[in-house]
């Protein structure tokens, strides 16, 4: 019986991991479209959802995020890279938020502050190709912490 | 196996728990806080604590308790930590603060409360805190600022109650009492309106320097007056109005307010008023400011129009985030000296407009990425300084002269982080002290000399311009030129060359990612003042001290990311005595024996050289990735024993080689004898006798001796050296081999010549002794005359000899000779076969 206690042990401290994994939510779920994501911040889940996922066609869309900061924002970098078998092809990064100068709301909220967001936002892209994409959204705060990161599968489906 | 498996399950099932529970417990009853600077500073983030946890030293200056459970404060709560600067209880749950919850912390200068739910404050919660400098109670359920008992906290400077309930800006009487504060923050809480005398405490002789917060509040009324001889540092009121209209009449209530910074405008995405229209800032006009900011503002359909109309007297304007895309109406008169555009929507520089501002010192236009042209150009604007035109999309065709020659006060250009930049127009700029041109390509430069005429100029910035330095006078004419950073460039055949050699001011030099393979020794000549090098990411491979020798002010020096080998002595004493700062870090160091020196240099100087944990060998291989300053210097020293052995083994060899040549005879004749012989005695005898005579004698021997006893009969067989001996083998192999060894009986020819030869004495000890070993008498003598008897005697052994044997003596007479020859054919005749 010896012999099997210690992958028994790996199993259950792999289990114990897995277990700290956050669930999965689902964003949109249509016909031709379907949006999940995942938080990959060990500390913390998050809320997100697209107003009307019919939308995200027509450029322009509302999103509303929620959250609790554990590092402050005085500095805000936003990294969004679109991964193809864990690689990332396509990257976008941008500041969000300076020192002085804050143009969104949430910026300069420091650590324990929540942090609601409404707003429009662009992808700059008029269409979405058929097939499954992997997207990781991350932001860093000034010391390079991570103050959010979540992993979206984006399925879209092609109507005959 | 079956059976194992199934019997495992619920062992399984049992361990699994058992890891389960223990991990719970593991985090409930070990609190492994964060040391982040050892008894000064504690991280305890999220560990489920509900209390000060035990191991926390009473002298933790810093304490962060953030995320935990503690729900209540009690009296004295942090007793055992007296000393703390800053306590951070953010997301406590902290329902209740008993009185004297911190009667202890007299040193605590932060207190940070952000998002507790609070209920209860004892009256005198926060008594103690007597050096408290800042209070943040954000998120903290705070529905009115009198609730606070901070009324004694006479040291506070910052009280921030962001994202609360307080429903009225009627400010307690109590602040009149802090002094101090320098910022109050109500954003985002429920200040509907704004009403006379609110702010009643802040009047006052003391309170100019504060700055108000009152953004994110849903204000629908100022009633006017309520700022009527108030004086801020700073009022905020950004998103605050909920349409054009109630903002234009709120902005009227601001009538009478004095203050040095004035923010208007509203966030990214939160944009209610609907419109910039006419008229919306005319309240301005009765607010005495110095600086106005507008951030954030997205519709604005009739330009600048009336924007400036109440602004004429403000001295400093920022317009941050607007989406402006050209200025319309200026005001012909105006005291405005600083003017600044960030993230606007221009496509061209507005420079005819804004040429009206003639008091203008400072104009900024930056972050515009639809800002590409400049076309207009500048008329007249005497007191202009600074020109920042940064991180914009433009290209400058024909830069600068015929824009820029109206503003003749010019010090100061940024066109840093454009697109293109071509300076074909000439610099003619004279007053210009700094010029930056970094992260734009620049066209058209580094051939011929453009900065002639910038003789003021101390600051050039043009990093990473793609420039190609090909002439050596480039940079002629910057006489001043103090500071020099041109990196991410490259040099004609990758050598600086002489092109810095008019700069002989210049104080600080970068040179990095250049490319550089050369450093000629005639570089560095004149910048006898440079105090600062950056000369890394390059490719140079060695550190030639005559180019450096120049440098003698020289207090920083970056040499890492080249491919330099080691620092050779020489170079290691031309450094400058004045360096302070020497960056080796990422070159290729070989760190074998060969360079002690270095390598004990670099171990001795470890103050002086900068990121020593990235100096790490390359060579030899074992030793890759190991810090130089790891490097054992014992691996290459002898131990004493080694250090005896290695001079002592030379040494005895050499003595051996010597001693060998000096007695290579005995040695060889020891070998003979001792290794037998018999062997050789019992070869078969060429000669029956080896002649020993000295070379003088030959003719007799020769004629006499030879010719009587070889045509003699019997005949014998003689051993004549001067005929039998092999060429080519040493002497005395000879007389071994040949003479003794393969002769039977051995014949000397004694004659005062003998006795005078040494190879004859030699021979005759050898036959001595030979005679002795081989224990019979093989030994003839002849003496061929009358001897000199001084001379026997000196010969010891002969003489003994002569008077103990019979010998034969050579005679003139017949009869004698008779004699002679029967006894010698006698002696030769024994034994033979």
């Amino acid at each position: 019986v010896k012999m099997f206690n210690s992958p028994i042990l790996l199993l259950v401290l792999f289990y114990l991991r897995l277990s700290t994994e956050w669930p999965t939510h689902t964003v949109c779920k249509e016909n031709n479209l379907e949006i999940y994501y995942k938080s990959c911040d060990p500390l913390q889940d998050f809320a997100f959802s697209i107003d009307q996922c019919a939308n995200i066609l027509t450029n322009t869309f509302n999103i509303r995020a929620a959250m609790i900061l554990r590092h402050s924002i005085t500095e805000l970098f936003l990294n969004v890279n679109l991964m193809l078998n864990g690689k990332s092809v396509l990257g976008y990064s941008k500041k969000l938020c300076e020192p002085n100068g804050h143009r969104f709301l949430f910026c300069g909220k420091k650590k324990g502050e929540h942090i609601y967001y409404e707003g429009p936002v662009k992808l700059g892209i008029h269409a979405i190709p058929k097939g499954v994409f992997k997207v990781s959204v991350k932001l860093n705060n000034g010391d390079h912490l991570t103050v959010a990161c979540a992993e979206f599968t984006i399925t879209r489906y092609i109507q005959q | 196996m079956l059976g194992r498996g199934a019997l495992s399950f619920p062992t399984c099932l049992v361990l699994s728990s058992a890891i389960l529970f223990l991990s719970q417990l593991m985090a409930c009853s070990f609190n492994p806080c964060v040391e982040v600077i050892p008894n000064i500073t504690y991280r305890c983030m999220d560990l489920n604590l509900s209390g000060v946890p035990a191991e926390i030293p009473p002298s933790t200056e810093n304490l962060d308790l953030s995320f935990n459970p503690l729900v209540s404060l009690t009296s004295n709560y942090f007793s055992e930590v007296p000393e703390l600067r800053l306590l951070d209880l953010t997301r406590c749950h902290i329902q209740t603060i008993e009185d004297y919850a911190f009667k202890d912390l007299h040193k605590l200068l932060t207190l940070i409360l952000t998002a507790n739910p609070l209920q209860h404050l004892g009256p005198t919660a926060f008594y103690g805190l007597a050096s408290l400098q800042r209070l943040i109670a954000v998120e903290d359920d705070i529905s009115s600022l009198a609730d606070l008992p901070i009324g004694h906290l006479h040291t506070l400077q910052e009280l921030n109650v962001a994202n609360n309930q307080v429903d009225s800006l009627k400010l307690p009487g109590y602040f009149s009492h802090l002094s101090l504060l320098r910022f109050l923050s109500l954003k985002s809480n429920r200040i509907s309106s704004i009403s006379t005398g609110d702010l009643a405490a802040l009047q006052g002789e003391k309170k100019h320097n504060l700055t108000l917060v009152l953004s994110l509040n849903d204000i629908k009324c100022i009633q006017p007056g309520s700022f009527e001889g108030i004086l801020l540092h700073e009022l905020s009121l950004r998103a605050c109005f909920e349409n054009t209209g109630l903002m234009k009449a709120c902005i009227q209530g601001l009538a009478g307010l004095q203050v040095n910074r004035l923010v208007l405008g509203e966030f990214r995405n939160i944009g209610r008023v609907e419109d910039f229209s006419n008229g919306l800032l005319d309240g301005l006009c009765q607010v005495q400011l110095q600086e106005f900011v507008f951030i954030s503002f997205q519709r604005f359909d009739n330009c600048t129009d009336t924007l400036f109309d109440c602004l004429v007297n403000a001295s400093t304007i920022r317009l941050v985030d607007l989406s402006l895309d050209q200025v319309s109406a200026v005001p012909t008169a105006s005291r405005i000296h600083h003017l600044e555009f960030n993230t606007c929507k221009f496509i061209e520089v507005p420079a005819k407009k804004l040429s009206s501002f003639k008091e203008l010192r400072v104009l900024r236009i930056t972050n515009s990425k639809y800002l590409t042209g400049f076309r207009e150009k500048f008329k007249d604007l005497p007191n202009l300084e600074v020109l920042d035109l940064s991180v914009n999309r433009l290209s400058f065709i024909q830069c600068c002269d015929s824009y820029l020659k109206r503003i003749p006060k010019l010090k100061h250009l940024n066109l840093s982080f454009n697109s293109i930049i071509s300076v074909t127009g000439g610099l003619n700029i004279t007053e210009l002290v700094s010029l930056d041109f970094r992260h734009s390509k620049l066209n058209d430069f580094g051939s011929f000399p453009v900065f002639h005429c910038l003789g003021k100029l101390i600051y050039l910035d043009i990093s990473y311009t793609s420039s190609h330095i090909a002439s050596q006078c480039t940079f002629s004419g910057l006489k001043s030129l103090q500071v020099l950073k041109m990196a991410g460039n490259s040099f004609q055949d990758n050598n600086l060359g002489n092109s810095l050699m008019n700069l002989t001011q210049l104080l600080t030099l970068d040179v990095s990612s250049c490319k550089l393979t050369q450093v000629s020794p005639s570089t560095f000549k004149s910048l006898t003042k440079l105090q600062e090098l950056n000369i890394s990411h390059n490719k140079l491979l060695a550190f030639d001290p005559l180019a450096y020798k120049p440098l003698q002010a020289l207090t920083v020096l970056d040499f890492s990311s080249n491919q330099l080998t080691v620092l050779t002595e020489k170079a290691m004493e031309s450094l400058p005595s004045c360096l302070v700062h020497l960056d080796l870090s990422y070159n290729l160091f070989d760190c074998s024996c060969n360079h002690l020196s270095f390598l004990k240099w670099a171990k001795e100087h470890g103050e002086l050289l900068k990121s020593t944990q990235l100096m790490v060998c390359n060579n030899p291989v074992h030793m890759q990735n190991m810090s130089v300053l790891s490097f054992d210097l014992s691996s290459c020293h002898l131990s004493p024993v080694e250090w005896v052995m290695s001079v002592s083994v030379p040494f005895a060899g050499i003595l051996f080689v010597i001693l060998i040549y000096k007695y290579y005879f005995l040695l060889y004749y020891g070998l003979v004898l001792h290794s037998g012989c018999r062997r050789y005695t019992d070869r078969n005898d060429t000669y029956d006798a080896f002649v020993i005579h000295s070379s003088k004698d030959i003719e007799w021997v020769r004629k006499e001796l030879a010719e009587k006893l070889e045509g003699g009969m019997p005949p014998f067989q003689l051993c004549l050296h001067y005929r039998d001996f092999i060429p080519g083998v040493p002497i005395t192999t000879n007389i071994i081999q040949e003479g003794f060894l393969s002769s039977r009986r051995v014949i000397a020819v004694i004659s005062n010549h003998f006795m005078e030869s040494k190879w004859c004495s030699f021979e005759l000890e050898i036959a001595q002794s030979w005679q002795f070993v081989d224990g019979k008498a093989s030994l003839i003598m002849i003496v061929l005359e009358e001897v000199d008897k001084v001379l026997l005697r000196r010969k010891l052994g002969l003489s003994r000899y002569l008077r103990r044997n019979t010998y034969l003596e050579w005679r003139d007479q017949e009869i004698s000779r008779h004699l002679f020859w029967r006894q010698l054919r006698t002696a030769l005749l024994d034994d033979k076969t």
